[in-house]
C-alpha cells in the first residue's frame, strides 16, 4: 500500500465523519500500519462503521401545498376553520385535525411546526424553494437539499444510489450526477431497467468483453472518458448485480406490515422509504403528488383532503412506528411537508386558494423533540402569532439533526461559492 | 492546401511574430479565415513549444462532422466510401452537404431547444417545446442571421403554440429580471443575474445596471389562453397599462375624494355595496370594506376611506408598466423606479416607452456591430460545443472580467462573424475548415493539463446526438419519428406533454448543453437503460427481425461481420487488437449469435460510442 493511496483513505474516513479514533478501534493499527488490509477492506470497515452512525432523512412531500386548517393547525371556533374537527392526540394539550387519527396515536413522536412562513405562492417557485432552500433562478441550478446532505454524508461503498425519490423531484443541479435522485415511478414495482436482460452470468461476461475493448477508445485518446465510464459502469453494475437491490421489492414484506403502511401507493411509497433506509439509503423522498395525492385543494376541500388523509394518515404513522420498532427512528429523520399552506377563508368553490404566509410542518426522529408544537398562527389563521420559521430556518434544522454543517460551500459552476443553506437558523425549541 | 502555404509562411516569417490579420478582407471566405485560425493557434503552440495532435483520419473527421453539424452518425455505406473517395476537397464537401441537410437544421434547433427550455422556471414551459422547435428548423434552414433570430426571440408576442420565438420569456414566465439575466447569459455570454440582489464582488457590473436591462421588459406579461373556461395555452402580450394592486390603490388614495363624491349616490356620508355596483370599486370593495369599516357599520366613511392600509403584495411592484429595482433594506416597499439602459455601451432609449419599442430598442443595441459581446458570446458556444472547449469555460460566463484562451483568434472569429453578417452556416464551416477542429484526440501525459487546441477533445454525446446515433445503428425511423424497438416508458419531467420518443430518451440522456463538458459524464439511469432496458435488448438479437441478424446473414465470415458491426456502431474497422479480443470471444461462447449479441452489447455500451471523437 504506497503512501497515495494511504492518504487517500485518510481523507475519505474523515470526510465522512467516522473519528480516526473509532475507526482505528475497530482495526487493529498494527494491521492497517503492516499494509495486510487492501483498500477494499478499508472501505467495507467505514462503510460498516458508518452503517452504525449513518443518518438518513425520509421527506414526506405534500405536493400542492396541503392546508394546515385540514392538518395540524385546526380552527374549529373560528370561521375560517370550516368544518374541520379538532381531535386528541396522545399528548394532551395539542390537537390536530380530524382525519388523522393514526398520527394523532405518535404525537409523542411528532414536533409539529405552525409557524412556517414564506413568499412564493406559485407551484413551481415554492416547490422550488422548499427543496433547494433557494429561490429558482435561470442562471443556476441549485442543488437539492437531499443531494447536499448525500455529499456530506451518505457512504460511497453503498451499492444502491445515495438519493431516492418515489415520484419526481429537483435534481442535484450542479453538485452533479452521483447526487441525483434515483427516480421510482411506482413503488409496487422494481425500478425500471434494474435486471439485466440477459442471465447475469452472461451479463458478467459482457461487462468483461466491454471493458476489454475499453483498452482501445483509452489508448486512442479517450482515456479521461473511459475512467470515468468504467467508475459509472462500475457503480451501475454493481447495483445491478447487489443483494442490496432486493429493498426496492416491497413484495416480501408480510401483509400485516403492508395494511399498517395502508392500501395505497403512499402508503407502499413510504414502506419502500423504510427498506431503503434499513439497506443503507442516505435520502429517500416519497411525493404524495407523484402517488396521486393532489393537495392542491381549491374546490371540494373536505372531500378531497379526506380522500387525501385516508392514504397519508396511515402511511406516515406506520412509517414512523415501523422505524421506531426497529430502532431506526433514532437516525432517520422524517419530515412531513409541502410547497405552502392555504389561504385561512374558504372560496366560494369550497376549497382554499394557496397561502405562503403561514404553513404548517411536522417532523419527526433523529434528535427531533416529540409530543411538541413549535410556534403558532393568528386565531383567524390569517398570520404567524410567535416563533415564526422561515424555509431556511427548517432547512438549518435539518441539517442539524444530520449533523450536516448548513454553511458549508459547495462551488457552483461559475466558480461562486454557494452555502448549503444560505441564512436562518435552526428552531432549537425542535431539539430542547 | 491552404494551410501548408500558411504554415510555410510562418516558419519563414519567424516564430513568435505576430502577424497582423490585415492581409484579410473584412469579409473573408471561412477557407481564408480557417487557415488564418490555424496560423495563430499554431503560432501560439509553437512559442509554448506545444507539438499540437495529428490530422484525423477520414473515419473519424467524417464521424465527428456529422454528429457537429447534423446530429448524428454517418451510415457505414457513406463511412466506407469517404474514405476511398480520392478527392483533395472531399472534407469542405462532407461539410457543405451537412450544412444544407435537414437533420443539421433539425438537430441545432433542438440544441437551442436545451439551451432556453433547460433553464424554464416553470415546468408548463414545455408547452412552447415544440412550436419553438419547428421554429427555429426553419430559422436554421433558411439560414437566418444570428441576429435576426435573437431579435425575433426578445420582441416576441402571441400565443406560445403558435409563436415558437416566444420560447424564452415564456421560459421566464416574462418576469422582467428572469428574462434579462437569460438574455444577457444566452445572448451576450455574461452572467448578470448575481445583481439582481448584490453588487457583484467578483464582477464589475453593479446592481443597477442589471436592473436597467430588466427595465426593458416590465411591460411583457405572460397570460393564460382560455377555451370554454380551462386554460389551453399561454401568450406573451405587451401591457402598457399598469394592472399593479399599488398603483390603483395609490391612484384611489390620491382621488378619494372625487371617487367618493361620484359614488355616494345617497349623499349620505357613508358607500354602501349598492352604490358602487357599477363603479371601478366593485370589484375591490369587499376587501375594502373589510379592511376599513371601523365602526362596522357596514360601509365606508371618506375618513375610512382615506385610512385603509393595504399590505404590501407578496411581489412587489409585479404588474406596473414601469421596472422597480427593490430596496434591500426595506424589501416591503416598492423600490427605485429604473429607466432602460444598456449596461455594454450605455444606449438607452427615451423614458416611457411602449413594450414592443423597448424590447426593440434593445435588440437593436445588442445586435449592433458596436457591441462586440454578442458575437463572441456565439462564436465561443459554437467553437465550444464543436471542438469540445471553449475560449471561455464555462461558455455563458464571459464578459470582460474573465480571460480568454486564444483571445487572438476569437477576436478574428467574432469580427469575421460580424462582417459576414452573423451568417451561422459560414461559421460552422469556418470552424469545421480549420486544422484545429480536425486534430485527433490524445491522451494527456499524467500529471499534466490538456492545452487547449493542441488536440480534439473526446466529449459525452448530448441526449438527442445518442438518440440520433441509436435509430442510425438500429434501422431508420417510421414515418411517425418512431425509432425501431425505441418505444419508452412513460414519466414525468421537463418535456412532459411532447412525447415523441425522441423526447423521452432526451429525459432520461439530456443534459443542459451550457454545462462544461468535463461535468457531464451520464448517470445511473442511463447506464441501466443502456444495459438493460428491454428496447434496445429487443435489437440486440441476432435471432428476431433485425439489422444484427441480417448483418449476420449477409457477412458469413467471422472477421467480415465484425468489421461491418464495428463500422456500423463506431463508424470505424475495428484493430487489430480489437479483432483478436472479438474472434477470441467468438471461439470462447462457442455460439455464434449469442457472440455476436454480446459484442453488440458492448459496442453500444462502450465509451467511445457514447462519445465525441
Amino acid at each position: 500500500m504506497n503512501l497515495t493511496t494511504q492518504r487517500h483513505e485518510t481523507v475519505q474516513v474523515r470526510k465522512h465523519g467516522v473519528s480516526r479514533r473509532g475507526f482505528l478501534h475497530t482495526v487493529s493499527a498494527g494491521a492497517l500500519a503492516a499494509g495486510t488490509l487492501n483498500l477494499r477492506d478499508v472501505m467495507s470497515l467505514q462503510a460498516a462503521e458508518l452503517r452504525k452512525q449513518g443518518k438518513s432523512m425520509i421527506l414526506l412531500w405534500m405536493g400542492g401545498g396541503p392546508s394546515q386548517f385540514e392538518t395540524f393547525d385546526p380552527k374549529p371556533n373560528h370561521a375560517n376553520g370550516g368544518e374541520t374537527k379538532a381531535i386528541s392526540t396522545s399528548v394532551s394539550g395539542i390537537q390536530i385535525a380530524q382525519g388523522w387519527e393514526k398520527t394523532a396515536a405518535i404525537m409523542d413522536e411528532l414536533a409539529i411546526i405552525r409557524s412556517m412562513t414564506n413568499k412564493e405562492g406559485s407551484h413551481p417557485r415554492a416547490t422550488y424553494q422548499m427543496h433547494t432552500g433557494y429561490i429558482p433562478s435561470g442562471s443556476v441550478k441549485h442543488p437539492s437539499l437531499a443531494a447536499s446532505i448525500a455529499k456530506e454524508i451518505s457512504n460511497p461503498e453503498f451499492d444502491l444510489p445515495a438519493v431516492v425519490s418515489v415520484g419526481a423531484t429537483q435534481g442535484a443541479g450542479f453538485l452533479g450526477v452521483q447526487y441525483e435522485p434515483f427516480m421510482v415511478q411506482d413503488p409496487s414495482r422494481m425500478p425500471q431497467n434494474v435486471a439485466p436482460s440477459v442471465p447475469t452470468n452472461r451479463y458478467g461476461r459482457r461487462l468483461g468483453l466491454l471493458d476489454k475493448l475499453e483498452d482501445e477508445f483509452a489508448d486512442r485518446g479517450g482515456d479521461v472518458v473511459v475512467k470515468n465510464h468504467r467508475d459509472l459502469y462500475g457503480k451501475t453494475s454493481k447495483m445491478v448485480l447487489s443483494s442490496d437491490l432486493k429493498a426496492f421489492d416491497i413484495s416480501d414484506e408480510p401483509a400485516s406490515m403492508k395494511e399498517m403502511y395502508g392500501d395505497s401507493n403512499f402508503g407502499r411509497g413510504c414502506l419502500l422509504a423504510r427498506r431503503l433506509v434499513e439497506a443503507g439509503t442516505t435520502f429517500v423522498e416519497v411525493s404524495s403528488r407523484g402517488q396521486g395525492g393532489n393537495w392542491d385543494t381549491h374546490d371540494n376541500l373536505y372531500e378531497r383532503v379526506g380522500e387525501l388523509t385516508a392514504s397519508i394518515d396511515p402511511a406516515t404513522a406506520g412509517l414512523i412506528i415501523d422505524l421506531k420498532d426497529r430502532g431506526l427512528l433514532e437516525n432517520t429523520l422524517v419530515v412531513w411537508m409541502g410547497e405552502f399552506g392555504r389561504t385561512p377563508k374558504i372560496n366560494p368553490r369550497g376549497g382554499r386558494d394557496h397561502y405562503p404566509r403561514v404553513f404548517n410542518a411536522a417532523m419527526a426522529g433523529c434528535g427531533i423533540k416529540g409530543g411538541q408544537v413549535i410556534g403558532s398562527s393568528t386565531a383567524d389563521g390569517t398570520a404567524v402569532a410567535d416563533d415564526p420559521v422561515t424555509a431556511n430556518d427548517l432547512f438549518c434544522s435539518i441539517c442539524k439533526c444530520l449533523d450536516v454543517n448548513p454553511r458549508k460551500e459547495n462551488m457552483s459552476p461559475l466558480g461562486r461559492p454557494m452555502k448549503i443553506v444560505d441564512g436562518g437558523a435552526p428552531v432549537e425549541k425542535l431539539f430542547a | 492546401m491552404q494551410f501548408s502555404t500558411t504554415y510555410m509562411a510562418v516558419l519563414i516569417i519567424g516564430l513568435g511574430t505576430f502577424v497582423s490579420a490585415a492581409e484579410l478582407s473584412d469579409k473573408a471566405s471561412p477557407a481564408e479565415v480557417a487557415a488564418e485560425v490555424d496560423r495563430l493557434v499554431g503560432d501560439e503552440l509553437k512559442a509554448n513549444e506545444i507539438e499540437p495532435a495529428g490530422i484525423s483520419a477520414d473515419e473519424d473527421f467524417l464521424r465527428r462532422v456529422t454528429l457537429d453539424l447534423a446530429g448524428t452518425l454517418p451510415l457505414s455505406r457513406d463511412v466506407t466510401l469517404f474514405g476511398l473517395n480520392p478527392d483533395q476537397a472531399k472534407r469542405e464537401q462532407a461539410i457543405d452537404r451537412l450544412l444544407e441537410s435537414d437533420e443539421y437544421a433539425a438537430a441545432w434547433a433542438r440544441y437551442w431547444r436545451d439551451v432556453i427550455f433547460l433553464r424554464a422556471t416553470n415546468m408548463r414551459a414545455a408547452l412552447a417545446n415544440k412550436p419553438f422547435v419547428d421554429w427555429m428548423t426553419n430559422n436554421l434552414s433558411e439560414n437566418k442571421g444570428w441576429d435576426e433570430i435573437a431579435t425575433e426571440i426578445l420582441t416576441a408576442t402571441g400565443d406560445v403554440r403558435e409563436n415558437g420565438e416566444t420560447a424564452l420569456i415564456f421560459a421566464q414566465e416574462g418576469l422582467p429580471e428572469d428574462v434579462a439575466g437569460e438574455a444577457s447569459r444566452i445572448f451576450l455570454g455574461i452572467q448578470m443575474q448575481c445583481a439582481n440582489c448584490h453588487d457583484h464582488p467578483w464582477d464589475r457590473w453593479k446592481r443597477e445596471e442589471f436592473h436597467e436591462l430588466a427595465a426593458f421588459f416590465p411591460r411583457i406579461s405572460v397570460r393564460p389562453v382560455r377555451e370554454e373556461n380551462q386554460i389551453r395555452s399561454y401568450e406573451v402580450v405587451s401591457v402598457n397599462q399598469s394592472f399593479n394592486p399599488q398603483d390603483r390603490f395609490r391612484e384611489l388614495k390620491e382621488n378619494a375624494d372625487r371617487i367618493f363624491r361620484f359614488a355616494d349616490r345617497n349623499r349620505d356620508g357613508k358607500l354602501v355595496k349598492a352604490e358602487i355596483a357599477r363603479t371601478q370599486l366593485a370589484r375591490a370593495f369587499d376587501t375594502l370594506l373589510e379592511r376599513g369599516d371601523k365602526n362596522k357599520d357596514g360601509g365606508l366613511s371618506l375618513t375610512e376611506l382615506k385610512a385603509v392600509e393595504f399590505p404590501m403584495p407578496m411581489q412587489v411592484g409585479r404588474g406596473s408598466t414601469e421596472h422597480f429595482m427593490a430596496d434591500l433594506n426595506d424589501p416591503s416597499s416598492r423600490g427605485q423606479q429604473i429607466e432602460p439602459k444598456f449596461f455594454l455601451t450605455g444606449y438607452s432609449p427615451e423614458s416611457g416607452l411602449a413594450d414592443i419599442d423597448r424590447r426593440e430598442a434593445f435588440s437593436k443595441y445588442l445586435t449592433s456591430s458596436r457591441n462586440e459581446w454578442f458575437s463572441r458570446a456565439f462564436v465561443n458556444r459554437m467553437w465550444a460545443e464543436m471542438t469540445g472547449e471553449g475560449f471561455y469555460s464555462p461558455i455563458d460566463d464571459m464578459g470582460p472580467d474573465r480571460t480568454a484562451s486564444f483571445p487572438g483568434v476569437l477576436d478574428l472569429l467574432a469580427t469575421q462573424f460580424t462582417a459576414n453578417g452573423y451568417n451561422i452556416r459560414w461559421l460552422m464551416k469556418t470552424i469545421a475548415l480549420t486544422q484545429t477542429y480536425q486534430r485527433e484526440i490524445r491522451s494527456t501525459e499524467p500529471g499534466t493539463e490538456a492545452v487547449p487546441f493542441a488536440s480534439a477533445t473526446a466529449t459525452r454525446l448530448r441526449g438527442d446526438q445518442l438518440y440520433s446515433s441509436i435509430i442510425t445503428v438500429l434501422g431508420s425511423e417510421d414515418s411517425a419519428g418512431r425509432g425501431r424497438g425505441m418505444q419508452m416508458g412513460t414519466g414525468g419531467g421537463m418535456y412532459r406533454g411532447a412525447r415523441s420518443p425522441r423526447d423521452q430518451f432526451g429525459e432520461l440522456f439530456g443534459f443542459d448543453p451550457s454545462t462544461p463538458q468535463a461535468d457531464i459524464t451520464g448517470n445511473i439511469p442511463q447506464a441501466l437503460f443502456m444495459m438493460n432496458s428491454p428496447m434496445l435488448a429487443a435489437q440486440i438479437n441476432a435471432r428476431g427481425f433485425t439489422r444484427l441478424t441480417g448483418l449476420l446473414r449477409r457477412f458469413p465470415d467471422n472477421e467480415d461481420a465484425i468489421n461491418e458491426l464495428y463500422v456500423m456502431i463506431l463508424s470505424r474497422e475495428p484493430t487489430d487488437r480489437e479483432l483478436k479480443i472479438t474472434t477470441d470471444y467468438l471461439t470462447e461462447v462457442g455460439d455464434r449469435e449469442e457472440a455476436f449479441e454480446d459484442l453488440m452489447w458492448s459496442l453500444l455500451n462502450s465509451s467511445e460510442f457514447l462519445s465525441k471523437r
